[in-house]
């Protein structure tokens, strides 16, 4: 589904230049759960974001199912995120002045869907996520893995092609991270392919594939045989 | 969308509701004061605006070698009519030049503008008596009408709108008049009486040299007025050549021309005239529009300073899809809605103050009526406002890339610190422009009241009288019975009195040398009643009994005009009189600080001069009550045929109101100052408050590390403390042009202070120091374990 060739992204600030992406060449299928793993500072959550449409990178090509993204402009980048993508932050990024209910709803907004239907997605999704009697709360008033729950929620509403997770664990307990994880799973084997970065070899044994980068390459791929065969 | 949107909205500003509340109110005030000014100019710029020629209705004026005027004399007014066909209409008006009294029975009224006009002028002008204007029947008679407020003042009881008959002057006189009706006197117009008298033709008989009379010209609508302004200067030269046959004359009359002044220019910049009110007017608007800019800047700056803690719902927002001008739109609604707030807030104040407003400027101003404009204007201004204000946050928000503010340490306070500090510099500049221009306008007008005037206006008193005393013989017996009341030092009689009017001007000669000088006409004890100082020679006795025929006393300014070496004793021609000069006195302040003494002669007699009408008394201190009760009681028999009503005023009063202007100035900068300083505060405070929050964690660890109270205090003031001196720096100059001119209208005046200056250095820095220390209090106390512990 995902084909991204010879992908080149440098930050220029005013001392130094960062090649943070040094000729990515990837290929995701449908379905597929990849993980991205690597040191701090290899480039991952810059591929993340020129996957995600949120960073332009210097050269390369990002085909999405046939269509080259990289030649779009700013709406069309906005319009087809929304309609194929959704996120999930390490700091879960929800919006503070909103409710939980209406953290969700939000994407659906974007999406031009009418208010009826959108109350009787939110309400489904909210059911699946086990966060029902914390709907009108505000996402401070949640601990941390009840908000990557939210987000979560948030990403699946719109019943994305692509879930793009950047070390959705990082700020939570093993405990809490598992749930999150096994949701990514759940996810996933409804048909929903899933990018996750992660640094740690527990949640990368979720997925089907792992990707090692390292100064802005990838040095090497795995397939997760466990997982595989546990598929099949 | 637009629900979600709101509820983040007042979510947001309810939790900052400090800021919140700094900022709304701070517009609030500011728009109020815009307001007040908007009205202002609005009543100031549109008198007469209801005529509906206003466009087409010109004053026709004279402009002579030395001086402009707009009075003129009757016959012009026809000979316009009757030569220029672009003329519609035109004709004259005579102002009352002299206080009389008008009674009904108990009910006694002062009418200081009884004025005339001809039916022509009265139709240009849009007179409206009850009932319609008439035309008068014949060419003597005249229909004369009362202002409504001052028929209801004779006749309280009076229902309709049939003629009366009033007394005149004295009840003793025995002189009546025929009243026709009222007539609608609009304040908000040039014309303005107590009464009118109007006639098919005034001044019949009055030829080219009776310049005591307004003349308006109506034109046909498309008129070129330049064009007909020179045909109508040839047409009065044509005019006034007629059977001239000496040379000299015909010359002096080549020299004359006319000019045609737009009834829009009357009320504010007259060109017969000055256009002071126009720029009291115009500094007025832009001291309005300042303040509202800086209560913008605030809340730019402020907006931008709370940017961080929008940049992750405006990061999640793009993620989600929303395009970059939704969120524009939306940050504008968001502004949009604060300065809607705003606005009623300020509609309120507005109409708090103006009262004090109203008081201030004499004017009667009120915010609910549909003439005001302010229906329109109001949401014009909001919208303005708004953008002003809501434009550039808007735009710096809304560009936020999500890949930055999503990481979790993004800050925002590198990329427009230099925005917010420039727009903090510009603000304290203006408000240390204010704080100067503040202790200047003080320094001159305590200077303006305690500077030695030349003349003592304390104590006198000045009677109002029409009989004429142009004879010393005719004043005398007044004088005797008035001195005869204890307490009362002096009693005179002039032409002028010194209240800042303008006394005639003649020529006369000395020594072969012909130059124009004022001239005063003076009774006996004249110059000891106002206290003024002799230089040379003596003031006019009853001892020297020529002193009534041929006896001059001059001033050091004219002294100095013709270079004059031991003047007393010389003569000086004119009127046809060989004045001997008997002394010399100081120059006194009679016109005000503005301009200088003018050069002046003082004579008992005059027969080029004016009535001698204006009694002056001197009174003892302790006195004063008692003497004016027996003046009161006495008036009838002291002066016979002006008696039964004996009014008065003091002459400091008088005086008084030539510095009104100055004080005017004086408040609106007292207020100017204040609000500009005030909101510049709100928004440093708001200011202080976000960027001690913004560094609470580099404090805590600055203070493990050993750092102590007064370190921190200085550090996070160090960088306001810039500020504010820059401000100071830039603004000292703009604020030393700008007094150093307004200075200079006057021709008395202080050397520029230092003072100020420093002063105002002085003021902002402290206030600056204060309030950011309040606010980097809490950042200073709080437990550097606590701030830590969140993140
Ligand atoms: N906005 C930026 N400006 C400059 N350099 C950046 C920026 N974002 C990331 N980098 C640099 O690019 C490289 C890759 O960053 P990133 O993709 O965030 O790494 P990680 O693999 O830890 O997620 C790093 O060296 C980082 O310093
Ligand atoms: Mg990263």
């Amino acid at each position: 589904m995902i084909k991204i060739e010879n992908l080149e992204k440098v930050y220029k600030t005013e001392e130094v230049e960062t090649t943070a992406l040094n000729g990515i060449n990837l290929h995701v299928a449908a379905g597929e759960f990849v993980s991205i793993m690597g040191p701090s500072g290899c480039g991952k959550s810059t591929l993340l974001n020129v996957m995600g449409l949120l960073d332009k990178p210097e050269s390369g090509s990002y085909k999405f199912i046939d269509t080259e993204l990289l030649t779009l402009n700013d709406r069309e980048r906005s319009n087809f995120r929304k309609k194929n993508m959704g996120f999930v932050f390490q700091n879960f990024n929800l919006i503070d002045e909103l409710t939980v209910f209406e953290n969700i709803e939000l994407p659906l907004i974007y999406n031009k869907i009418p208010a009826a239907e959108r109350k009787q997605l939110v309400n489904e999704i909210i059911e699946r996520m086990n966060i029902v009697n914390r709907s009108g709360h505000f996402p401070q008033q949640l601990s941390g893995g009840q908000q990557q729950r939210v987000a979560v929620a948030r990403a699946l509403v719109t019943k994305p092609k692509l879930v793009l997770a950047d070390e959705p664990t990082g700020n939570l307990d093993s405990s809490h991270g598992n749930e999150v994880m096994e949701l990514l799973c759940e996810l996933n084997e409804t048909g929903t392919t899933i990018v996750m970065v992660t640094h740690s070899s527990h949640d990368a044994s979720f997925s089907n594939r792992i990707i090692n980068l390292k100064d802005g390459h990838v040095i090497s791929e795995k397939i997760n045989k466990s997982r595989n065969e546990e598929l099949i | 969308m637009f629900r979600l949107n709101l509820k983040i909205a007042l979510r947001n500003l309810w939790r900052n509701r400090g800021i919140t509340s700094i900022n709304v109110g701070g517009l609030a005030i500011a728009l109020a004061a815009f307001i007040l000014v908007i009205l202002y100019f609005t009543y100031e710029t549109s008198f007469d605006k209801t005529n509906p020629n206003y466009n087409n209705i010109y004053v026709v004026g004279r402009i002579e070698p030395d001086f402009k005027t707009n009075y003129t004399s009757p016959p012009f007014a026809k000979a316009i009519k009757q030569h220029l066909p672009e003329v519609e209409n035109a004709g004259i008006t005579k102002r009352g030049f002299f206080e009389f009294s008008m009674k009904n029975g108990k009910n006694t009224l002062f009418a200081k503008n009884f004025m005339q006009a001809d039916y022509n002028a009265a139709k240009i002008l849009d007179l409206k008596p009850t009932g319609g204007l008439e035309k008068p029947p014949g060419n003597v008679e005249r229909l004369s009408y009362l202002s409504k407020e001052n028929m209801r003042a004779l006749f309280p009881d009076k229902t309709d709108n049939k003629p009366e008959i009033v007394g005149m002057g004295a009840s003793n006189s025995g002189i009546t008049s025929k009243i026709n009706g009222s007539i609608t006197n609009n304040l908000h117009s040039n014309i303005t009486f107590d009464g009118i008298s109007i006639g098919n033709e005034i001044g019949k008989g009055e030829n080219y040299g009776y310049n005591n009379y307004t003349t308006y010209i109506q034109v046909k609508p498309g008129t070129d007025v330049a064009n007909l302004e020179q045909k109508i200067t040839d047409l009065y030269r044509k005019e006034l050549l007629k059977g001239e046959t000496d040379q000299k004359t015909i010359a002096e009359i080549k020299g004359v021309s006319t000019f045609l002044d737009p009834l829009a220019n009357l009320h504010l910049r007259p060109k017969a005239g000055n256009d002071a009110p126009y720029k009291i007017l115009i500094a007025l608007s832009i001291l309005g529009i300042l303040i509202l800019v800086i209560a913008c800047i605030n809340f730019t700056n402020l907006s931008i300073a709370q940017a961080t803690k929008r940049a992750k719902e405006v990061g999640i927002k793009k993620v989600m899809g929303a395009y970059r001008f939704q969120l524009t739109a939306q940050f504008l609604v968001e502004i949009f809605i604060q300065c809607f707030v705003a606005t009623i807030l300020g509609l309120t104040l507005a109409e708090l103050s103006l009262p004090y407003f109203n008081n201030l400027f004499q004017v009667n101003l009120s915010i609910w009526t549909t003439e005001n404009d302010l229906c329109w204007q109001l949401p014009l201004i909001l919208c303005v406002i708004t953008l002003i204000a809501g434009t550039y946050p808007a735009l710096v928000l809304s560009g936020f890339k999500p890949a930055l503010v999503l990481k979790g340490n993004f800050s925002t306070s590198k990329q427009s610190s230099w925005l917010r500090n420039g727009l903090l510099v510009f603000q304290f500049s203006i408000a240390v422009i204010f704080i100067i221009g503040l202790f200047i306008i003080n320094s001159q007008l305590k200077y303006m009241r305690s500077e030695d005037l030349g003349f003592t206006a304390n104590q006198v008193v000045y009677i109002k009288n029409i009989s004429m005393f142009n004879k010393p013989e005719t004043f005398a017996p007044v004088r005797d019975k008035i001195l005869k009341i204890p307490g009362i030092k002096s009693a005179t009689v002039a032409t002028d009195i010194p209240d800042g009017a303008e006394g005639g001007a003649n020529g006369y000669t000395f020594e072969g040398v012909k130059s124009s000088l004022d001239f005063i006409d003076v009774d006996f004890d004249y110059f000891e009643t106002l206290d003024i100082k002799l230089k040379e020679g003596r003031f006019f006795s009853k001892s020297f009994p020529a002193d009534t025929t041929n006896g001059a006393v001059v001033n050091e300014s004219t002294v100095a005009k013709y270079g004059m070496k031991n003047p007393v004793g010389k003569t000086i021609r004119g009127c046809n009189i060989d004045y001997k000069i008997v002394g010399v006195v100081k120059d006194f302040k009679a016109q005000g600080f503005e301009s200088a003494v003018k050069p002046t002669i003082y004579s008992i007699k005059n027969p080029c001069g004016n009535y001698k009408t204006q009694i002056m008394v001197k009174i003892e201190g302790n006195k004063m009550s008692s003497a004016l009760a027996a003046l009161k009681a006495q008036w009838l028999q002291i002066n016979p045929k002006d008696g039964e009503d004996f009014r008065y005023e003091f002459l400091d009063d008088l005086y008084g109101k030539l510095f009104k202007k100055q004080e005017q100035l004086q408040s609106v900068f007292f207020g100017a100052a204040l609000l500009t300083i005030f909101i510049a505060v709100l928004g440093l405070f708001a200011f202080a408050k976000y960027i001690t929050n913004g560094r609470i964690k580099e404090i805590a660890v600055r203070k493990i590390l050993g750092a102590s109270d007064i370190q921190i205090f200085s550090l996070i003031n160090s960088s306001f403390f810039i500020m504010v001196l820059i401000a100071n720096v830039i603004s000292w100059p703009l604020a030393y042009v700008i007094t150093k001119r307004w200075l200079e209208t006057f021709a008395y005046r202080i050397d520029l202070p230092i003072l100020p200056f420093i002063s105002s250095a002085l003021i902002t820095i402290l206030l600056t120091v204060i309030t950011v220390s309040i606010q980097a209090r809490k950042a200073v106390k709080a437990n550097p374990v606590d701030a830590l512990k969140y993140e």
